[in-house]
């Protein structure tokens, strides 16, 4: 029987919602294991308490901060700043819907239909539902016997209306920004120079706005209601005009079209085939985080830490306090690629893992090439970041170079014993969202904290001898890259040992 | 001997995929693995080149196991799918990069990769494409040729016909003739009968995870399939 008219309105939602409903069942419930769920649980209890304790009695902590300001003053100081950090979480972590949206496309259900459900649908999300722990508990104990019901309700509808906003500014940011990432580097490093500037200058001008905005709003004036209001709608516009449009992608264009993915010619030369195949495949680890959008970016995001992040660390204000943290900034400084793309290494590999291992590729040489790669982001993030501790914090000097080894050396093999482990595969190529967290499972959540906590723990505990501290870890590290072909030699016999397990895995996780 | 199976079984839970006594491959044999779908012949060219790990048995290339022993993949090229490719890669990257595996500079590739250059994708765009953006023929063709360039005694191939279009079907079944003259060895994995009984000189019929019969083509050989492949449903064997 050929339907008559394309399925629309609420027959369109209703066919999806039964058909959704099923498929996050399922995906919720598959293939977790328990210590997924243990992992998640944990974290969910933790956010919940922290963030209801913190609605409801917001006063005592701000008073220890802002011990003279009302509580309901200082929220209104710092609601657009705090939006502003959700902002950056979200924008790391909420998926666009429209991979959801491609199984039904060759359905007789309207375009409009399908977008307006997977919006409407988009915003049952975890990013939506924890802002309201804390805003929740707080708008009862505090805004409403400070501003009366009707004001006090005007403030809370605004603070939804700024969570639905957020939400749909980041749908169109993360779709738009796919097609243009030059832009979002742009757009985040004008973020971080204003905030920087604005602290340091001690301008406020993010507190001032929000207070003006917020305050005025409990005074019961409907300006700062529409101003909302009007960007929310806004959002929701350019959202669904930006999701229909990328349901019909344009074909890819050549190569040359993107000449900036290619690599330097300097650095093809030195890569030719006079390394022979660890030449070869240190060029294929190279074009790997350089064409493909999820490996680049965490590349790119390493980068903005060493030298964005760690100004703001370095500068004025006192932010290194101690040896863990000074322990901190230096693992991350040189060592944050690493600890980011290390942890996936062959996971990256897993659409081609097969061409890797019936090809005369021995391990041993598969393996040093990632650590070489391992190490050289060591160096070249040492140097990026190297002017920053010279400028703003010389007296940390010695940490960056202790941990220049340390990472290079120590942190680079912690890294890789887990991602000779992995077996889960990573969608390079078709990457759904602008960032996504596919091929992280709890384990790797997990393992950062014997990667990283030993080095800052062994830091506090040598607090009273920093110098000899220092010299110890740098040395490791030392002996451990001399040491950089045993390391091969031990990682190629257990790869060799789960070759036909990580197969398995990338086969059964590729898309 | 080239090739071995001894005792061979792999099953995926219940299902027994593949079983197989024994069977072996004599160097230059060029043979034809033919059978319905999900008969055993991808597992079969998986457990030769160690993609799978038999529940028992094992696979030994030139009398040593091929889990044991990696020289094989000196010797071997191999295509089986788009697992088997690079596709961040272009394709003279591609090419480039499977050369230097084998040892070869980049002036070598070019001259080893020259008798199969009418087979690949050769419009300027499409050489300067990645390969995840070429049409799935072109990438197979990429795929087929790096294994083609690299077989040095045996080569493996999953389906070869099977997208591509008529005349580059017609230029491989070409290049596979000239290599077989040439002494390499080959596994040839089709559902195109007609294809696979112009190359290969042996047939190896698989069905339902058994080999149902293995013997050197004939005359009647295509006709012999074709019926066993209209009676299939029905169970019989002619």
């Amino acid at each position: 029987m050929t339907p008559r008219h394309l399925i629309s309105g609420p027959a369109a939602f209703l066919l999806l919602a039964r058909a959704q409903r099923r498929i996050s069942l399922r995906a919720l419930f598959m293939r977790k294991s328990w210590i997924t769920w243990f992992v998640v649980g944990f974290v969910a209890l933790y956010v919940t308490t922290t963030l209801l304790t913190l609605g409801f009695f917001f006063d005592k902590f701000s008073r220890l901060a802002v011990p003279d300001v009302p509580p309901v003053r200082v929220v209104n100081q710092y609601l657009l700043a705090a939006f502003l950090s959700l902002f950056f979480i979200r924008f790391l972590f909420q998926k666009t819907p429209r991979m959801k949206i491609v199984p039904y496309l060759h359905l007789p259900i309207s375009r409009r239909s399908l977008a307006a459900f997977f919006q409407v649908s988009s915003l049952a999300t975890v990013h939506n539902a924890y802002p309201l722990l804390f805003f929740l508990p707080f708008w009862m104990r505090f805004v409403v016997p400070e501003a009366g019901g009707a004001a006090a309700s005007s403030w809370l509808f605004a603070v939804l209306l700024l969570i639905v906003a957020s939400h749909f500014a980041i749908l169109f940011l993360r779709s738009t920004l796919q097609q243009r990432t030059g832009l979002f580097y742009a757009l985040t490093l004008l973020l971080v120079v204003t905030a920087v500037i604005d602290e340091w200058l001690g301008a406020g001008l993010q507190r001032t706005l929000s207070e003006f905005l917020f305050t005025d709003i409990l005074r019961g004036r409907p300006l700062g209601t529409v101003w909302l209001l009007a960007f929310t709608l806004l959002g929701v516009v350019l959202s669904t005009r930006t999701l229909l449009k990328g349901l019909r992608p344009e074909p890819p264009a050549p190569a040359p079209a993107r000449p900036w993915l290619r690599l330097p010619r300097a650095a093809e030369r030195l890569l030719s085939a006079d390394w022979g195949t660890e030449g070869q495949l240190i060029r294929l680890e190279l074009l790997l985080m350089w064409r493909n959008r999820r490996p680049r970016h965490y590349l790119i995001i390493s980068l903005l830490f060493s030298t964005m992040y760690l100004a703001f660390m370095l500068g004025p204000g006192g932010r290194i306090t101690g040896a863990g943290m000074s322990a901190m900034v230096g693992l991350f400084a040189s060592g944050g690629f690493i600890l980011n793309y290390g942890q996936l290494m062959f996971g990256w590999d897993s659409s081609y893992y097969p061409a890797l291992v019936t090809r005369n590729i021995a391990f041993r040489t598969l393996v040093k090439s990632k650590l070489v790669v391992l190490q050289a982001s060591c160096v070249a993030l040492f140097v990026v970041s190297l002017p920053l501790f010279v400028l703003l914090a010389p007296e940390q000097i010695g940490v960056h170079f202790a941990f220049l080894f340390y990472n290079a050396g120590v942190t680079s093999v912690l890294v890789m014993e887990l991602a000779a482990r992995n077996r889960q595969a990573v969608d390079i190529g078709r990457s759904g969202g602008f960032f996504n967290y596919e091929g992280l499972s709890s384990r790797h959540w997990i393992w950062f904290i014997p990667t990283a906590l030993p080095p800052v723990l062994f830091m506090i505990a040598m607090d009273a001898h920093q110098e000899l501290a220092l010299a110890i870890l740098a040395t490791a590290g030392f002996a451990s890259i001399l040491a950089t072909n045993l390391w091969a030699r031990y990682f190629a016999a257990g790869l060799r040992v789960r070759k036909q397990r990580m197969l398995a895995g990338f086969r059964e996780g590729s898309p | 001997m080239l090739l071995d199976f001894q005792h061979i079984r792999k099953s995926y839970g219940a299902k027994i995929a593949l079983d197989v006594p024994a069977w072996s491959m004599q160097p230059g044999e060029v043979v034809g693995l033919v059978g319905s779908n999900g008969a055993g012949k991808t597992t079969f060219l998986r457990l030769i080149l160690d993609l799978l790990q038999p529940d028992t048995g094992q696979v030994l290339f030139e009398g040593r196991s091929v889990a044991e022993d990696e020289s094989w993949r000196l010797a071997t090229g191999s295509f089986l799918d788009r697992s088997f490719l690079i596709e961040y890669l272009t394709i003279p990257e591609f090419l480039e990069f499977t050369g230097a595996t084998y040892g070869l500079r980049r002036a070598d590739v070019t001259s080893a990769i020259a008798p199969f250059a009418n087979f690949l994708p050769v419009s300027t765009a499409d050489s300067r494409r990645y390969i995840r953006d070429l049409s799935t023929g072109n990438a197979k063709k990429v795929g087929i040729a790096a294994a083609l360039f690299v077989a040095q005694r045996l080569l493996v191939l999953d389906e070869p016909f099977a997208n591509l279009d008529p005349p580059s079907q017609i230029r491989l079944k070409e290049h596979l003739s000239r290599l077989s003259q040439a002494g390499l060895s080959m596994l040839i994995s089709s559902h195109d009968l007609g294809h696979v009984t112009d190359v290969c000189t042996r047939i190896t019929l698989i069905g339902r995870g058994e080999i149902l019969r293995d013997e050197a083509r004939s005359e009647e050989t295509l006709e012999s399939l074709k019926s066993y492949f209209a009676s299939e449903d029905a169970g019989e064997l002619t």
